[in-house]
């Protein structure tokens, strides 16, 4: 990254703003899209309200309980599409060499690639999220003392870091294989499927790859339980319901240096 | 159009397919990863519930999860052909051969979906009935494949009215979107009807989403008896037959629009 943020983000709001204008231009498309993407994640949550209406709790979880577990993936999810879109189609850029005109100019490259397309229908995803967020912490009884307040923001915080390290670690795969659409698809999209249900569910295996491996859990599921007060069940360790900024942090700062790897070894596929 | 030329497309599309390798393995990952939610699921909320719900045992519920997500994946188009090729022009050209432009849709979809059938399909198959207690009675067999192939045509028609679309609107994302959100919500490939709140089932009943995975999986399964297989299969060729009336009327407005636009 350039030393200066300040920079970095004027930049960031810049192309924000250039590309919403792009998207507005057609204003009656736009609207649809949003409309139909909105419609699409309702869809979604369609499934699992069903689960939950015929079957009530899912391993002690209750209606609420999940409504917060899902609020939390989805608003944190909506924040990391919003900073960590450019990423889509990253390998695209790789194959057409559209990435190479980045390693040419004052700005990191992965900078200019994250900051390039900003996505605007991003909001209905977090706008998702925070009423679920709402309603689930509403029926769930939660009890806002001030640690939770200050805790909340630190774990949609550290939410984003994972979703956003997750990213970047398996667009930096294309570095070495050019084509990794499939992956990124089932790593990003597919991936958070596992976390919508607590992960009590899962046998030993997958749950310590979803604490460890591939730290989604962290999202969502391990915070909730702090949040809900979920006493009766430990994973692990009762520690680890308050370490999801750091698991960000240390995730991020390690796909950072993924990253970078990926750039030294890139050699341009010369089209 | 003849079979030779119909097998030639297929054989032309599959081949197409073939050359994401790399893809494909992470996309059987990706089939297998919904397995193993929805398998945990059904085993945690069942044994709460005492071992049966909504007329399935829990083995059945398991069968059907995997045969549902195997005829999802195995039924996998790309409905982008027909969008793409009215918005740079060459559905032009498609126009002029002297082959039926549905046929030759119909022909590179199921060349398509052969590939994944063959390449994501039957592994997640194999592997499951490896790992579970798959029930498939082999007495549903007729009523099975019938009812497959009905349940193919349907989402392919669906697949092919949606992208008529494209010759009125310039942008038919958000129409192909609303059309995953039914599908993937309705058409039982994930939860099976027989959960869905009393209220909204008969409403259900009326729509064609549940034909696509929902029935052919619960006659595969044996959920309902070969005998009561009939019935539903009836409506299910009702269905199609709707659609092919309906994608003909769009497709002779389309056809006419397109000569007015000259070129």
């Amino acid at each position: 990254m350039t030393p200066d943020i300040m920079d970095t983000l004027k930049i960031y709001a810049a192309l924000a703003m250039a590309s919403l204008k792009a998207r507005m231009q057609y204003k009656a498309s736009f609207f649809v899209l949003i409309f139909a993407v909105t419609l699409f994640y309702l869809a979604q949550l369609g499934s699992l309200l069903v689960v939950i209406a015929r079957f009530k709790e899912i391993n002690d979880w209750t209606i609420g309980d999940m409504a917060f577990l899902f609020g939390l993936l989805t608003f944190s999810q909506g924040f990391t599409t919003l900073f960590f879109n450019g990423l889509q189609n990253f390998d695209t850029m790789l194959i057409n060499g559209e990435f190479d005109r980045t390693l040419v100019r004052p700005l990191s490259p992965l900078a200019q690639v994250v900051l390039s397309k900003f996505e605007a229908s991003t909001v209905a995803h977090s706008l998702i999220g925070a009423v679920a967020l709402y309603y689930g912490a509403k029926m769930s009884g939660i009890v806002w003392t001030t640690e939770k307040m200050v805790s909340l923001p630190l774990v949609v915080f550290g939410g984003v870091l994972i979703q956003g390290g997750i990213r970047m670690f398996v667009n930096a795969v294309a570095f070495w294989t050019l084509r990794n659409a499939a992956l990124v698809h089932t790593v990003v999209f597919s991936g958070r499927e596992f976390v919508v249900y607590p992960i009590t569910i899962y046998n030993y295996g997958i749950r310590f790859f979803l604490t460890f491996i591939f730290p989604l859990a962290f999202v969502n599921f391990y915070p909730a339980q702090y949040f809900l007060d979920k006493t009766g069940e430990t994973l692990f360790h009762p520690a680890l319901r308050t370490l999801t900024p750091v698991v960000g942090i240390i995730l991020f700062s390690l796909s950072m240096v993924a990253w970078k790897k990926g750039i030294d070894h890139y050699q341009s596929s010369g089209s | 159009m003849s079979p030779a030329l119909f097998f030639k497309f297929v054989g032309v599309s599959f081949r197409k397919e073939t050359a994401y390798r790399f893809d494909y393995l992470v996309m059987i990952l990706n089939g297998f990863l919904y397995v193993f939610i929805f398998t945990s699921l059904w085993k945690t909320v069942f044994a709460a519930s005492g071992g049966g719900f909504g007329g399935f045992t829990t083995a059945g519920i398991i069968s059907y999860t995997v045969v549902a997500m195997v005829i999802r994946i195995s039924f996998s188009m790309d409905d982008t052909i027909i969008p793409g090729r009215v918005r740079d022009g060459s559905v032009a050209v498609d126009l002029i051969r002297p082959v039926s432009f549905q046929m030759m849709n119909l022909a590179q979809c199921v060349g398509y979906s052969a590939f994944h059938l063959t390449a994501r399909g039957l592994p997640i198959l194999l592997v499951s009935a490896l790992m579970f207690d798959l029930h498939a009675p082999l007495r549903s067999l007729p009523a099975s494949a019938v009812s497959l192939v009905l349940s193919y045509l349907l989402l392919f028609m669906l697949n092919f009215t949606v992208s008529l679309l494209s010759f009125w609107f310039v942008e038919v994302f958000p129409f192909i979107l609303l059309k995953y959100a039914l599908i993937n919500l309705l058409a039982g490939g994930l939860v099976p009807m027989d959960f869905f709140p009393d209220f909204i089932r008969p409403v259900m009943a009326l729509l064609p989403f549940q034909h696509i995975f929902y029935s052919p999986a619960i006659i595969i399964t044996g959920r309902v008896a070969p005998e009561q297989a009939v019935g539903i299969i009836a409506v299910q060729a009702l269905w199609v037959a709707g659609f092919v009336v309906l994608s003909a009327v769009m497709w002779r407005a389309a056809s006419n629009k397109l000569v007015i636009q000259g070129g």
